[in-house]
C-alpha cells in the first residue's frame, strides 16, 4: 500500500511537471496568464501552509509578497555597483566592488559622479536574483516579527490584525511617493535585461517562455519545500498546533518556536513570489496588496482545498485561467453582460457554494478519495479479526511496552 | 525518584480564588485520587501543575526543577503529562499521527519510523490498533479517550494526572483504563487522577485529595479520607452525622478482576 503510494506520488510529480513544461506550446499566446496563475498557484499553496496545515489564518500574505516586491523595486531603483567610490553618493566597500545607494536626498549622485569616477569604471544594478533573496530576507523578517506579535492571537483577532499590518503596510507605501513612487507605482528592470539564450533560441526581455520556466522553477522548488516540511515533524507539529494548542504544548510540542517559525517560512515563500513577480511585470504599484487581491489568494485556496499545498496550487492555476477565459463579453439577446466585471462575481457565487456544500475544497477531496483509497476497508478487516486469537481472555494481552520512548535500534 | 512538591500554591480569577493556598507533596510512584465537588478548584490545580495556567502564588517543583515558570512544553519535558477533562484528540490527524506528536517532540533528533513499532505497540495494547489510519474525529468519544492515553504512554512521563478518565466511557474501556493506570503505575510512574466516579476512585488510589472551594480539605488514604469530617461535610452539609460512603454508580469490574 505504502509502495503504491509512492509510485503514485512520483508519477503525479512527474506528469505534472512535464504538463507544466509543454504548457507554452500548448498556449503559446496565454504565457502572460501562465506565468500568473503560477504566482497565485505560489501564494495559494503558501497560503494552505499557513492556514489550512497550521491554522494561522492570516490575511496579511499578500503583504510579505508586497513586501518581498517592493525591497526588490527598492534595491533595482537605488542600489549600483561599481568598480571605484563615486565620493558622491551613500557607498559602502565590497570587496573591489563599491555599494553606491542613490538615496533621495542625492537622487542624481551616480550621474555627478560619473564624471569624476576612473575611465572604464563599471557601474552595475544587483541582477534579479540578488534583489528577489533580499526580498526574501526582508519578508522573512517581517514574518518572524509578526508571528511573534500574533502569538497568542487566534481566529478572529488573527485575523483582524494582520489585515491591520497589511493596510498599514500598503498605505504607508502609498503615502511615501519620494521612495515608492506611491500609488503610481515603481519601475523595475526585467529578469532578463540583456535577453537570454536557450537551448539555441535567443529570447528578449520581453520574451514570455524565460519568465515562465523561472517562475516554474520556484513553484516546483517552493511546492518541493513545502511538501518536504508538511511530511516532516515540523508538519505533524503545526497540525497538532492547528488542532489543540494546549494539547499539543502539553505533549511537548515547543508552540511559540512552531507558530513563529510556519509564519517566518510562509512569510519568504510570498515574498519570493512578490520579488519575482514584480520584475516580471516591471511595474508594481501598493493596489498588488489591496484586501481584495488577499482575498482572491484566499478563495483559491479554498475552492482548491485549504488542507491541500496541490489543491490550492491547481485551484489557483485553474480560477486565474477561468477568470481570464471569463473576460469575455457575453450576450444574451438584447443584453451583453460586461464579464470583465461580473467574473468576480461567478467567481464569489463559487466561493460561497464551496464553501456552503464543500468545506474541504473542490481538489483536496478527489486527492483524499486516491491518497485513503482503502484506509476504511483495512480498518474493517482488522476489526473483524478475532482478537480473541491473540488475546485470551485472562490477564495476559499485550502488555505496555517498557520503555516506548526509547527508539528501535 | 519523583518528586513533586505544591507549595502554597493559588490561582485567582478576578474576585474567585479558584485554588487557595494548596500545599502537597508527591514521593515515588503514588496513585493519588484528586475529589471534590464541582467548582473545587481540582481542573485549576492541575492546569497550574501542567503549565496551562501560572499561579498567582507560590511555587511547584517536579525532581527538584521549579516548573510553574516554565512553558507546558518544558514541562512535558521535565515528566509531567496530562489529559484533559474533555477528551483534546487532534481530531483531523489520523491515530498513528496523534501518537507520533509526543514521541517526536521529546526526540528532536529522532526520525518519525523510529517510533512508529512503538506507536503500534501502544495502539494494540490499548485496543485501537485497528484505527491507526483512521482520523481521529472517527474514533468514538471513549475510543479517543484511550488514544489520549496512548499518547501519554508515548510521551512517557514520570507524573500523570488524568482529569475525569472514566466520565462516559463503556464499562469495556473503562476496564482498559483501568488496566492501563495500573500497569502503568507498576512501572514506577506516579497518578493523580480526577474523578466524580466515587466507587471507582476510592478502589483505585492509595491516596486521595479533596478539594472544596479551592481549598485543600483533606488529604490522606481513602479510609481516612472517608471519615473525615470536613469531607463529610463539602459532600453532604454541615447537618449530617453519618459517614460518607460514595456513591457506586458503576460495578468496578476491571478493578475487581485485577485485585484477584
Amino acid at each position: 500500500m505504502r509502495g503504491t503510494m509512492r509510485r503514485l506520488k512520483i508519477l503525479t510529480w512527474v506528469v505534472g511537471t512535464s504538463f507544466l513544461l509543454i504548457l507554452p506550446w500548448l498556449i503559446p499566446t496565454r504565457m502572460h496568464v501562465a506565468v500568473i496563475a503560477l504566482y497565485y498557484a505560489i501564494l495559494a499553496s503558501s497560503w494552505a501552509l499557513l492556514a489550512g496545515y497550521g491554522g494561522q489564518f492570516s490575511f496579511a500574505h499578500m503583504a510579505f509578497a508586497g513586501l518581498g516586491a517592493y525591497t526588490a523595486g527598492l534595491i533595482d531603483k537605488f542600489i549600483r555597483l561599481t568598480t571605484a567610490p563615486t565620493y558622491a553618493c551613500t557607498e559602502f566597500p565590497l570587496g573591489s566592488w563599491w555599494l553606491v545607494i542613490q538615496d533621495t536626498a542625492s537622487p542624481t549622485c551616480l550621474e555627478k559622479a560619473k564624471a569624476t569616477m576612473p575611465m572604464g569604471a563599471l557601474i552595475v544594478k544587483l541582477p534579479a536574483w540578488m534583489d528577489i533573496l533580499m526580498g526574501v530576507v526582508v519578508g522573512g523578517l517581517f514574518g518572524l516579527l509578526i508571528g511573534a506579535l500574533v502569538l497568542r492571537l487566534r481566529r478572529t483577532y488573527l485575523a483582524l490584525f494582520t489585515i491591520a499590518f497589511a493596510e498599514i503596510l500598503r498605505t504607508a507605501i502609498n503615502a511615501e511617493r519620494d521612495i515608492t513612487g506611491g500609488p503610481g507605482g515603481l519601475k523595475l528592470s526585467p529578469l532578463f535585461p540583456n535577453g537570454v539564450t536557450l537551448l539555441g533560441h535567443e529570447f528578449t526581455a520581453a520574451d514570455k517562455l524565460p519568465p515562465y520556466l523561472v517562475m516554474l522553477g520556484l513553484f516546483l522548488l517552493v511546492m518541493a519545500l513545502m511538501y518536504w516540511l508538511a511530511g516532516s515533524r515540523f508538519g505533524l507539529f503545526i497540525r497538532a498546533i492547528r488542532e489543540d494548542e494546549e494539547a499539543a504544548g502539553s505533549l511537548g510540542v515547543d508552540v511559540v518556536r512552531y507558530k513563529i517559525l510556519l509564519f517566518t517560512i510562509t512569510a519568504m515563500i510570498a515574498a519570493a513570489a512578490g520579488g519575482m513577480y514584480a520584475h516580471y511585470v516591471r511595474v508594481i504599484a501598493p493596489n498588488m496588496m489591496v484586501i481584495k487581491e488577499m482575498s482572491v489568494v484566499i478563495a483559491m485556496a479554498v475552492i482548491g482545498g485549504m488542507e491541500s499545498l496541490l489543491g490550492a496550487a491547481i485551484g489557483a492555476i485553474i480560477i486565474e485561467f477561468a477568470l481570464e477565459q471569463l473576460r469575455s463579453n457575453i450576450t444574451i439577446g438584447a443584453f451583453t453582460l460586461n464579464m470583465a466585471d461580473w467574473r468576480l462575481v461567478v467567481f464569489g457565487a463559487l466561493l460561497m457554494i464551496t464553501l456552503r456544500f464543500w468545506g474541504n475544497g473542490l481538489i483536496h477531496p478527489i486527492i483524499q478519495r486516491i491518497t485513503r483509497r482503502g484506509v476504511a476497508e483495512e480498518t474493517v478487516a482488522k476489526r473483524l479479526q478475532p482478537r480473541a486469537a491473540t488475546e485470551p481472555e485472562d490477564d495476559t494481552r499485550v502488555k505496555i511496552p517498557a520503555s516506548p520512548l526509547e527508539p528501535d535500534p | 525518584m519523583i518528586q513533586l512538591e505544591v507549595n502554597d500554591v493559588s490561582k485567582q480569577f478576578g474576585g474567585l480564588l479558584a485554588v487557595n493556598h494548596v500545599s502537597f507533596q508527591v514521593q515515588g510512584p503514588e496513585l493519588i485520587g484528586l475529589i471534590g465537588p464541582n467548582g473545587a478548584g481540582k481542573t485549576t490545580l492541575t492546569n497550574l501543575l501542567s503549565g496551562a495556567l501560572k499561579p498567582s502564588s507560590g511555587t511547584i517543583y517536579m525532581n527538584g526543577q521549579r516548573i510553574d515558570v516554565l512553558p507546558p512544553y518544558k514541562i512535558a519535558k521535565v515528566g509531567l503529562g496530562r489529559t484533559f477533562q474533555v477528551t483534546r484528540a487532534f481530531r483531523r490527524m489520523t491515530v498513528l499521527e496523534n501518537l507520533l506528536v509526543p514521541a517526536l517532540a521529546m526526540h528532536p533528533t529522532a526520525r518519525q519510523a523510529q517510533f512508529v513499532k512503538k506507536a503500534r505497540e501502544v495502539a494494540e495494547f490499548l485496543t485501537i490498533d485497528h484505527l491507526l489510519n483512521e482520523y481521529a474525529r472517527a474514533l468514538s468519544g471513549g475510543q479517543q479517550k484511550l488514544l489520549e492515553l496512548g499518547r501519554l504512554l508515548m510521551l512517557d512521563p514520570d507524573f500523570i494526572i488524568l482529569d475525569e478518565p472514566f466520565a462516559g466511557v463503556h464499562p469495556r474501556l473503562m476496564e482498559i483504563i483501568y488496566e492501563y493506570i495500573i500497569e502503568t503505575n507498576k512501572q514506577g510512574k506516579a497518578f493523580l487522577i480526577i474523578s466524580h466516579d466515587m466507587e471507582t476512585i476510592f478502589t483505585l488510589s492509595q491516596r486521595l485529595l479533596v478539594m472544596a472551594f479551592g481549598k485543600l480539605i483533606a488529604d490522606g488514604p481513602p479510609e481516612e479520607v472517608k471519615r473525615d469530617p470536613a469531607v463529610i461535610e463539602a459532600y453532604l452539609g454541615s447537618d449530617s452525622d453519618k459517614p460518607w460512603q460514595p456513591e457506586r454508580k458503576t460495578p468496578p469490574a476491571a478493578g475487581d478482576r485485577i485485585a484477584a
